[in-house]
Parts: C-alpha cells; structure tokens; sequence
C-alpha cells in the first residue's frame, strides 16, 4: 500500500481506536451484562440468562410507572426548555442596555455543575426554610410555608424548574446563534409589505429558527430523559417514587439493587428509546421541510 | 552507560549507607516494611479523623494513610463503584445496613479469622452490637460508634400546652400533639426524616415498630411478620398516614426531610417531636446553634415495649487488603485496633467521638466514665440515654437483599403517607417484595 492510499487510514485510525474504547467497548459490554446473571452480592453466579433480564426489568415494579413519569418530566421540560430559550434568545438578540450583564445572567446557570444547582434549588424548594417560601410569604402569596417538595405532583414542577434553569442557556446559545444569522433585509422587506412583529416572527424568525429548534429539541430530549444526577441529589425519587423516572431507575438497579444485569438492560431500553424518539423527531422536521 | 571511578562508587556507597543509617529505627509498633493505607469515610468530623489519623501515624510510622471522604448520603453508592471499580480502598467506614450486601459482594473481610484478637472485645459490647457486627457467625470489624435512634420533644412547647409528661404511647403522641396544634405553638408538632432518599428513614421507621407491642419485621427465618393485620408496622403506618393525612399533626416536610433538615425544623422551634440518632440531641442543644438549646429533652421511645434501633457504623477492611499481603494485613488491624478498640488499655478514639461529638459507643461500661458523663450531661438526661440503650435491638431482616428492600419499601410507605394506597396494600406489597429477594437469594 502506497503512503498516500495508508494516509486516510491513518489519521482516522486514532479517532477510531478512541470512539471503540469509550463507546463500542462499554456498549458491547453492556449488552454482555445485560444477557447475563449479574448481582453484585452473588459474585459467583454469572450465567447466561437470554434476555430473562430484559423481560425482568419490563414487568418489573417500577416500569410502566416510571416511563410514565419520565413521559410526563420530559414533555415539561423540553417545552419549557424550548420556550425558555426562545425567549431568552429573542431578548439577547435585542441591542438593549445592560445586555451584556443579561448574557452572563442568563448563561450562568450553564457554568454550574447539575449537582450543585440541584442543591441549590433542594434549598430554594425546601418547605422549611426555603427562600421561595420566604418570598411568598412576605409578600403574601401565599399564608403558610408550603412543603413543594413534599407533594408528588409540585415535586416534579419544582424538578421541571431546576431543569430548565439549568439547560436553559444552552437553548438560549443554540437559538442567539441562529437568530444573529437573519438577514436584516427580510424584516425590512416584511415591514414594507406591511407584517407587524407577530407576522414578521412567524414567517421569517421561525422558519430561520426551525432547524436550530430542531436540534434544541431532539438534545433536550435526550437530556431530559436520560436525567438522574437532578433526581439523585433533589427527591432520590420521591415523594413515592413521584420524581423516579427511568434514568433514576438505570442507577437505582446498578448502585442501590447491585443488579449490574437489570441495570445493563434498562440502559439499553432507554437508548433505543431515544434513538426512537430522535428518529421521529428527524422524520417529521423531514417532512416538514418536503411540504 | 555510566562509568564511575572506584573514588566515585565508594562515595555513592557511602552516601547509601549514611541515607540508610540516617532513617529512623523501627519503632516498637513498626509493621514489617512501610505500607500505606487508603482511609475511606464519609464526611462526619473529618477534622477529627485526621487527627486520629495524623496519631495513629506516629504511633506507626511505618504506617501512612491516605484519607477521602464522602457525604453521608452519597456514601454507600461511591463506596460501590469504588469496590466494583477496584479504587485502592484498604479500610473503611461500614454500616450495619449494608454488611451482608457488602460481605456477600465480597468487599469486607470477617476479621476474626486472621485477628482472633478481636474477640476479647465481643464481651463489653451491647447485645445489639454483637449482633450487628455478624455475618454468618463471623465478626466484620471494630465499632466506630453505636448508637439508638430516640424519642425528642421540646419541653418548652409541652410546658405552653400544659403537658406534663412526654408521650408514652402513640396514641399519646397524638393527642399532646392535636393540643400543642390546637394552642398555635405549632402547625406541624410531629417532623420527622422521613425523606425518600436519607438511609436513616427506614430505621427511624422501625423504631417506631420496635415500640409497639409484638414490634417486629421480620421472624428469626426473615419471614416478613409486617404484613399480618394488626401487626406493629401496620398500627405504626395507619398512625403516620393519619398523622399526615388526616390529624395534619405530622410535618409534610417529613416526606422531604433528612435527619438535618429535621434538625433545623425542631431547632427553629416549627416542631416539637422527633425521631433521631441520639448523638443529634447534642447538636438540637447546642447553644451555638439556636436559641431553644437545652429545651429538647429525650423521652423512651413511644409504644408499649419501649424499645428502639440500635445501629452501629464501623470499620472494617476491604477485601483488596488480603492480597496486598501481611504487612498492609497487619497494618490494617492496626489501624482497626487503634480506631475502634483500646490503646494503653482504654478506648481512646471512641472516648474522643463520645466528648467530643457526643457519638454513642459500643461499650456499655463508657456509660459508667465520668466524663463522658459529665460531657452528656450538658445536652442529655444520660440515664435516660443508657435506658434506651438497653431497650436498643438491632434491625432485624438484616440480609445481603435488605438495602434492595429498604429502597423500595421508602416509596411505598410514602405511598400509604401520602394516600395513594392503603397501608395494608403497602405491607402487602413490602411483603411481596421482601418473598421474591428472599427466592432468588436461595
């Protein structure tokens, strides 16, 4: 083989040996453990099961519940996500004063690491001494401090908040980027012939944006899905089980059952979930873009 | 390659020598060559422990250890990954929740085998602590501390309502609390840490099961005695769904609630009974905390036995120490026997946890020590403390699957808390789970 021809071959080899190790190697090692008998507190039994974990995890406990609250979690998220960084990114994209101080508020929460902002927010939220109650009470919305984190259905809202506050900016980035590449002209043209903002966005931001939103939608999908670390330091699932949604229960099976099995299984689950669900999404932006 | 004259190669020797010469000789507790542990707690006193730690060294200087710690409730998952990712992990802060799932696993060596010396500790512990501290007949480590989970009420709040006594019953419990509700001293009487995802919640349950009469979860087969109509659990989960429910006299923050937040709930002075470790009472009294320091009082566990849990954390040593051969071995007992047994012939680390944190102790004589006395009589009734600790049983059920059951049985107790189910379906549900571990264990 001549130098040229090894070239190509060469320099993806690197890249190649990378992506192997890191996402081939532990993605066939799961499906190992996931045909397996795999617990951690019986060392010496590892047969071969078939896909008796598969069936174990689907008629499992917490299955059906947990998909419909990871169903119910992300349709909130990636909504508010989406509609967030919308938002934010339209006032961004304005030449406001001050803007640039908004750019850093706005974009901070990005810098925290998940973990920390859920701990912040464990606080905000707390029904004891949280400042959100504090607020509220001073300003007499509310007359009793109100345990949110307590109740199944604002224990998700308070999760949905923390979420968005912390994905948000990405979004945010995302749509700032897209905006900033519209050309001045077609606003000009829609004023002249007479569209108002809400006809201008409509037709000439939207559609510039519907790729973009696009991508937005399909990343905080998975994100929102695939969610755990919030869980883990926010409710650890509760109240009754309320916040536990699948990714929760991907770790749950691996670091509290020790069911490396399940848990493999469950994992693998969740991504052909989300190849679906990206699928979907892919083909209807397709579709969109055809008619 | 070097060359060096003959000149240079007696320097070099010599300069080995004098280096060599220059080292300290072995102590009188030196270890066969130099070995380093690798310390791992979670992130209570950590000022402490290196103290201890930075003693311990000079006391064995051929003995280094390296310290990280964890939070408390993140604890046992990091320590999982460490064992199944073979992190070097030598000796370890362990709990007795998770001893059978750890020594099944293979993580924790019985230490009895290579160190029978531990034995002629057995005798000054606490029945409790005997048992906590066993798995299939072997001993898996030395107490770092033990300690009962008890009963506190503010005495301040009872003196505003014109109750003279604290609680002996939960029915009690539930009229004084309905009275001090009634007056305005608080909404919420009841808090208690109860949040799904703090490891104390399922102990300060049992607790409350250990006080009433027949309190127990399990038979000596770890059949689930729980489900049985009428049975401790079922009276303990019918009163908290009512207590939350229905009464409104427990906090809904219970629900949300580690044993800290139950802290500042009872320290601001929003509730006035808890359930906590007893070690807490030193920090609900403590001046530099709140105002209400020296009003929480600790009563006997409410129900008819009056008994409670008692737990013990300890150390013990990692299954990757063994085949680090005899010196990390012997130094590893070292370290156990410093930590948790007797140096010069008194328990000095526990004795030190004990004045300065206010932690309970494995040894029930510690409660005859006078200073120790002295330093619980600044925030406890220490009688009151050592009767509860007699009354002290460990949890029962204690199997490699209970951490798998304990994380289910949180959600559906919240279940029957909150409502959604009743606490008889709860139990069934507790019981079905516990049956189908039981069956794949065997």
């Amino acid at each position: 083989m001549t130098p040229e021809r090894c070239y190509p071959y060469a320099t993806v080899l690197p890249v190649l040996v990378v992506v192997a190790l890191f996402t081939v190697y532990p993605l066939l090692y799961s499906a190992h453990l996931s045909v397996h008998e795999n617990v951690l507190t019986r060392p010496l039994d590892h047969d071969f099961v078939g896909l008796q974990n598969f069936r174990e995890v689907v008629t499992g406990y917490y299955f059906w519940r947990s998909l419909w609250s990871t169903a119910v979690f992300a349709a909130m998220a990636v909504a508010a996500v989406a509609l967030y960084g919308l938002g934010t990114a339209l006032l961004l994209n304005q030449a406001l004063l001050g803007s640039a101080l908004l750019n850093v508020v706005v974009l901070l929460p990005w810098a925290i690491p998940t973990v920390i902002s859920g701990i912040i927010w464990r606080w905000i939220f707390d029904g004891d001494y949280g400042v959100l109650n504090g607020l509220l009470l001073v300003t007499g919305v509310v007359k009793r401090y109100v345990p949110w984190m307590s109740q199944p259905f604002t224990a998700r809202l308070c999760m949905v908040v923390a979420h968005v506050w912390k994905q948000g900016p990405l979004a945010s980035v995302f749509l700032v980027a897209a905006l900033q590449v519209i050309p001045p002209a077609l606003y000009d043209a829609a004023h002249i012939d007479g569209a108002g903002r809400w006809r201008a966005f409509r037709f000439v931001t939207l559609p510039y944006l519907k790729p973009t939103l696009g991508l937005v939608l399909i990343y905080e999908t998975i994100v929102a899905i695939a969610t755990f670390d919030l869980v883990y330091v926010m409710t650890g699932g509760g109240p009754a089980d309320a916040t536990a949604i699948i990714g929760w229960y991907a770790y749950t099976e691996i670091f509290r059952f020790l069911n490396l099995g399940h848990g493999a299984a469950l994992a693998l689950i969740l991504g052909v979930m989300l190849l679906g669900l990206v699928m979907i999404y892919l083909r209807a932006f397709r579709a969109e873009d055809a008619t | 390659m070097i060359h060096l004259t003959r000149a240079r190669r007696l320097s070099v020797l010599a300069l080995a020598l004098t280096l060599l010469l220059a080292g300290d000789p072995p102590p009188a507790h030196a270890q066969g060559g130099p070995v380093t542990l690798n310390l791992v707690s979670w992130s209570y006193g950590v000022e402490i422990v290196r103290d201890n730690v930075a003693k311990f060294q000079q006391r064995y200087p051929g003995v280094t250890v390296n310290y990280s710690d964890f939070s408390w409730g993140t604890y046992h998952d990091a320590m999982v990954a460490r064992f199944v990712g073979r992190t070097p992990t030598d000796v370890l802060y362990a709990s007795d929740h998770w001893l059978q799932e750890w020594a099944a696993a293979g993580w924790i060596i019985p230490i009895d085998e290579p160190f029978p010396q531990v034995r002629q500790y057995l005798a000054e512990y606490s029945p409790f602590v005997r048992e906590a501290l066993t798995y299939k007949g072997r001993i898996y480590g030395t107490p770092y501390y033990a300690d009962t989970f008890i009963f506190v009420y503010n005495a301040d709040h009872l003196q505003r309502a014109g109750i003279s006594a604290p609680p002996s019953t939960l029915e009690e419990l539930t009229r004084q609390a309905e009275a001090i509700k009634a007056k305005g001293i608080a909404e919420f009487p009841i808090v208690l840490g109860w949040g799904q995802q703090d490891p104390f919640s399922i102990e300060s349950f049992t607790s409350l099961v250990f006080a009433q009469r027949n309190g127990s979860l399990f038979d000596k087969d770890f059949n689930p005695v729980f489900k049985t109509p009428g049975s401790a659990a079922d009276k303990v989960v019918t009163w908290a769904a009512d207590a939350l429910g229905g009464k409104k006299i427990m906090s809904p923050t219970s629900l949300q609630a580690a044993n800290l937040d139950q802290i500042r709930s009872l320290q601001s002075g929003a509730a006035t009974f808890g359930i906590v470790p007893s070690y807490t009472l030193a920090v609900l009294n403590d001046p530099g905390q709140t105002q209400l320091a020296g009003k929480f009082k600790i009563a006997l566990m409410p129900g008819e036995t009056r008994a409670t849990v008692g737990f013990i954390r300890f150390y013990a040593i990692s299954a990757q120490v063994p085949r680090r051969g005899k010196d990390a071995m012997t130094a590893a007992w070292s370290f156990l026997d410093y930590f948790g047994g007797k140096i010069d012939g008194e328990y000095r680390i526990t004795k030190r946890w004990s004045l300065d944190k206010g932690l309970g102790f494995a040894q029930t004589a510690l409660f005859a020590d006078k200073e120790i006395r002295a330093a619980f009589g600044k925030w406890a009734d220490v009688d009151m403390l050592q009767k509860q600790a007699q009354l002290a049983r460990a949890k029962d059920g204690m199997t490699p699957y209970y951490g798998t059951w304990d994380v289910y049985s949180r959600a559906e107790l919240h279940k029957a808390y909150l409502g959604q189910q009743k606490p008889a379906e709860t139990l069934a549900n507790m019981a079905r789970k516990w049956e189908e571990l039981k069956a794949k264990e065997k």
